[in-house]
């Protein structure tokens, strides 16, 4: 490519990225450098005092902090239960519709599409109801049919509000990966799965050599988005259990606001965001990496 | 298939059963909204589940639209029941952030897909490590800077940072890759302006993958209620999602009413996704083949 | 259909930009108030009556928003962070003095106090609207005592109605245990101590303090005392009670809900606001949704005499530097709490005025209402209004997290101390 050349392309290359890079610089990155300022002060709201800088102190409150610990292991389970659960379970409903006939298979792709549409905040609403401790549908069903003898106060419960977050977030995330394995699935090359019935493969080798292999792509493309839907498990949290009971639903991204809004730590918080911000990208280029490879 | 033999079909059975008892599952919590709203306070919180209203009554839904009135738009005079406000806001809201985003996003993913340019690779690298970035890691600093540019409690402070966010660059440059470098260079050759080759031919080549990127970012913008939780304080500044939460904290005696906001919410959405179902699915679709 | 379509969507884009276009109104006629759900001051239609009485009289007009108590916090902490406030607050001492007015968020108005307000005005009230002698962050409107509620028709069944004097409306904590222990033979579950978060602390606080006589802060207000051995003797006796249960899925508007929908038989959020408020199943004041009685009382204690946690409401300014603003809220304070105009405004409110009268003209604001001349009856038993702590909204919260880590624990008597031991010293901490 000739100088000339280049320098054209560089020009035109930046004036078709302009756009995009004043929204994203001005609504992503211009806070994110203010957050990692903010991070080295005590930073709170009052206005009386001004704001300290305390080098890395915030960070090394953080680990001594046993509810950001806490924030950290619960954040770690939701992704790492509900990240494979999303991509095995959808996976196993897509191998099970994707033959059916074109009625059927729209019927259950909009099905587990649905609760993705309706909203969190409207599913939220439901999902409240039903695991009401006094009048919630969950208890009302195991009790009439003998399971349990006593109400479980689902939410309310240290074992069960996690798992019973972690629940919600997968209605609402499975519907784009069933779709993509649906579509992923009827696109395997139907030769080579012939082929391999002659020589007398089961259906277990069939999939594991033929078709998750030509699946792969599909599948990192899922693990992607279904890592980024998780981390923005927010509404769930706040509107459910406000991170209790005893800080059982407790995550980073909450912990963040409510260090912001309820104890008026700003430092503190941003400190919190600093370093959630690094795991994300360790784990983002680790993703990436393998998608690549493939 | 010749291999069909008994135990495949028992199979094939079970799966279906298991698949029809998670259907249920799947749709029941709209099923149940949109049965509340016709039910009276006292059938929804008993302890005993009403399966199916025993009356019906519509005191949920003209309570719901005789509370506090607010402006269609902006500060006309025309005045309209709050919730109506809401879902004008939320349309607004998500329409915009759809559109500016494809614009943007189709720019810029081509640029960064077919010129080669000094920090394109750093500039990528970034692109991508913010895509997974939850928004509460700046919040603080996000709410400081709307308010310095005057936007606080203004639908736009919750659309420009949905256009910022940067999946939609990620998205339209693996769709943009796969034009033929041929067909650019013809146009240059042709004597096409820079913009004229893009609208002329990269727009058509990439339409699939602007469908795609509109509808999530449409979706998202609609259920983002971090952001509004954050932006928006007024009550004719709301979101339908903030007015429905908000709704919620204050009238918690009040279930049916909140069921008539659940339902104005969702219902809307769902006659959309129904109506352009084939596009959606393709959409989706086209943008992981691509990606 | 695409030339439409774009029509439509270039319409929209204009619009857009109008709504953006649109400056703040720098005219000092108009103010915002957001207020919480105080009484009927979170009824859009009884609040308009007052504030257009008021802009027809002064000229000033009035943007009212409705906060909730579930997030009303959290949106005005956002607002303020954004330097976007309001110019006035409707709330209690321990918001807008103890939290906003000492973060520096808000006016002092000790100048609209003159010494015949001073003397007219509650001297519980009047002390905890001011941060020092010479700082005042709040002007007050109106007052209550906190209360809780039975349901008496289940207590007439459970045969437990002799425990409680529904004469005094006060009972002591043998009494409670009592009435508990028959509800709870009667019909399993008696009531919940209610630990989301957000509102009604003042209910699960007073619980416990009253049960055996603990404190919640010193009597200097510069500490918080929550950790001595009498809250712990009453968190333990309230774990082990039958019938009542540590509940940290439900926050105080739903145990209201659910004492309403007859699954609770006791409430502990409870005032006179909530007696007279008919409720949405439409059977009345003072009636649960199928129709039960409900009997206001004291919290127990083991003598009778219940100390009560005052409730006070009024009004502060935000400070948003404009000095025009700020005196159209000084006009608005006092036309509303300072004026002849104060008897509708407590009205509306449904609770007692903070002052015994206006400008030397007795303030009798409630001699026609019946349920309001009984609850007088609670009146005396007002204890100390400790809310003005330093470090009040954190105390809370770490209240709320205390609550939920007793009600997770074994409830041994260890346990119960080291959370209490925690949480009280988070509280202190934001104390200092």
């Amino acid at each position: 490519m000739s100088p000339e050349l280049r320098r054209r392309e560089t020009i035109s290359g930046y004036l078709f990225l302009l756009p995009s890079l004043i929204f994203f610089i001005g609504f992503v990155v211009v806070p994110m450098v203010m957050c990692v300022v903010t991070s080295f002060f005590d930073a709170n709201m009052d206005l009386n005092t001004p704001d300290k800088f305390i080098w890395f102190n915030n960070y090394i409150e953080l680990w001594q902090d046993p509810v950001f610990l806490k924030a950290l292991k619960n954040t770690f389970i939701i992704v790492v239960v509900s990240v494979p659960f999303t991509c095995i379970f959808s996976l196993w409903v897509a191998s099970a519709i994707y033959k059916m006939r074109e009625g059927l298979l729209s019927f259950f792709r909009i099905v587990f599409y649905l609760p993705v549409v309706t909203g969190s905040v409207a599913v939220t609403v439901v999902w409240k109801w039903m695991y009401n401790n006094y009048y919630g549908i969950f208890n009302y069903l195991l009790k009439n049919t003998g399971v349990i003898s006593k109400n479980i106060n689902w939410l309310g419960n240290p074992q069960y509000a996690l798992w019973c977050i972690i629940l919600i977030l997968l209605t609402t995330s499975v519907g784009q990966p069933i779709v993509l394995y649906v579509s992923a699935l009827s696109n395997v090359d139907n030769s080579l799965v012939e082929a391999a019935e002659v020589d007398g493969a089961t259906n277990m080798q069939v999939f594991w050599r033929i078709k998750w292999p030509q699946i792969m792509p599909t599948t990192l493309y899922i693990l992607i988005i279904t890592t980024i839907n998780s981390f923005q498990c927010f509404a769930l949290i706040q509107l459910l259990t406000s991170g209790g009971p005893n800080y059982a639903t407790e995550t980073v991204m909450y912990y963040i606001y409510y260090t912001a809004f309820k104890l008026y730590r700003f430092g503190y918080g941003n400190a919190m965001g600093v370093i959630l911000a690094i795991f994300i990208g360790i784990l983002s280029a680790v993703q990436f990496r393998l998608a690549r490879e493939k | 298939m010749s291999k069909d033999n008994g135990s495949s079909v028992v199979y094939k059975i079970f799966s279906f059963v298991v698949l029809i008892v998670l259907a249920f599952l799947f749709i029941f919590p709209l099923y149940w909204i949109i049965t509340g709203m016709f039910k009276p306070p006292a059938a929804i919180n008993s302890p005993t589940p009403q399966w199916w209203p025993h009356e019906f009554t519509m005191r949920n839904i003209t309570e719901l639209f005789s509370r506090r009135t607010a402006p269609l738009f902006g500060e006309i005079a025309l005045r309209v029941p709050g919730a109506i406000r809401w879902m004008v806001n939320t349309v607004f809201m998500a329409v915009m952030a759809m559109i500016l985003t494809c614009i943007t996003a189709a720019m810029a993913g081509y640029a960064l897909a077919k010129k080669r340019f000094i920090g394109r690779t750093l500039l990528f690298s970034l692109i991508v490590a913010a895509m997974a970035l939850p928004k509460q890691v700046i919040l603080v600093p996000l709410v400081r800077e709307i308010s310095a540019l005057g936007l606080y409690d203004n639908i736009w402070a919750v659309i420009l940072p949905t256009v910022g966010w940067p999946f939609g660059v990620f998205l339209m440059k693996q769709f943009s890759e796969g034009i033929p470098g041929e067909m650019i260079e013809a146009a240059r050759i042709d004597g096409a302006s820079e913009l004229g080759t893009f609208t002329n031919v990269v727009v058509p080549m990439i339409k699939p993958g602007i469908g795609a990127l509109a509808i999530f970012t449409f979706i998202n913008s609609w259920n983002d209620y971090f952001l509004q939780l954050i932006m928006l304080t007024s009550n004719s500044n709301l979101t339908i999602s903030l007015g429905i939460a908000t709704m919620q904290a204050e009238n918690s005696t009040d279930f049916g009413l909140i069921m008539a906001g659940a339902a104005l919410a969702a219902v809307p959405i769902i006659i959309v996704f129904l109506l352009f179902q084939k596009y959606f699915t393709k959409g989706i679709t086209m943008g992981a083949v691509k990606g | 259909m695409k030339k439409v379509l774009s029509i439509a969507l270039a319409l929209l884009l204009v619009l857009g930009l109008t709504a953006v276009a649109k400056p703040a109104s720098a005219d000092a006629t108009e103010i915002t108030l957001w207020t919480y759900p105080i009484g009927n001051w979170g009824n859009e239609e009884v609040v308009k009556a007052l504030t257009d009485a008021f802009t027809a009289e002064t000229g000033i007009a009035v943007k009212v928003e409705y906060l909730t108590y579930a997030d009303g916090d959290d949106k005005v902490n956002t607002a303020l962070t954004a330097k976007k406030g309001p110019d006035l607050l409707m709330e209690g001492p321990e918001r807008l003095v103890s939290n906003w007015g000492v973060n520096g968020y808000m006016v002092n108005i000790a100048d609209l106090f003159d010494d015949q307000d001073k003397a007219e005005i509650n001297a519980a009230a009047l002390a905890a609207c001011f941060a020092d002698p010479d700082t005042a962050y709040e002007y007050p409107l109106c007052m209550t005592a906190h209360c809780m509620a039975v349901n008496l028709n289940a207590l007439k069944e459970a045969g437990a109605d002799q425990f409680v004097n529904a004469e005094t409306h006060t009972w002591t904590t043998e009494q409670f245990f009592n009435a508990v222990n028959a509800l709870a033979a009667q019909y399993g579950l008696v009531g919940g101590i209610y630990c989301s978060g957000q509102g009604g602390d003042q209910g699960t606080r007073a619980l416990v303090n009253n049960l055996y006589g603990g404190t919640f802060t010193n009597a200097e207000h510069t500490a918080y005392t929550w950790d001595d051995a009498k809250n712990i003797q009453a968190l333990k006796a309230l774990y082990d009670l039958e019938g009542i249960e540590y509940d940290p899925s439900i926050n105080g508007g739903e145990e209201i809900a659910n004492f309403y929908n007859g699954i609770f038989k006791m409430a502990f959020c409870w005032n006179i606001a909530q007696q007279l408020n008919p409720n949405s199943a439409g059977t009345g004041a003072g009636k649960t949704a199928n129709g039960d009685d409900i009997l206001f009382m004291a919290f127990p204690s083991e003598d009778g005499n219940a100390n009560l946690q005052g409730g006070i409401w009024g009004f502060g300014i935000v400070n948003n530097g404009d000095d025009a603003k700020i005196e159209a809220a000084k006009k608005f304070i006092q036309y509303m709490a300072d004026s002849e105009h104060t008897y509708d405004a407590v009205r509306a409110s449904n609770f007692f005025a903070a002052r015994s009268a206006v400008a030397g003209n007795p303030l009798d604001v409630w001699s026609d209402n019946e349920i309001m001349a009984e609850y007088t009856k609670l009146m005396p038993f007002l204890g100390d209004y400790y809310q003005v702590t330093k470090g009040w909204a954190p105390a809370r919260t770490a209240w709320w997290n205390m609550l939920q880590q007793v009600g997770a624990s074994d409830g041994s008597e260890d346990a119960i101390a080291a959370a209490v031991a925690t949480y009280c010293a988070q509280a202190n901490e934001g104390a200092k």
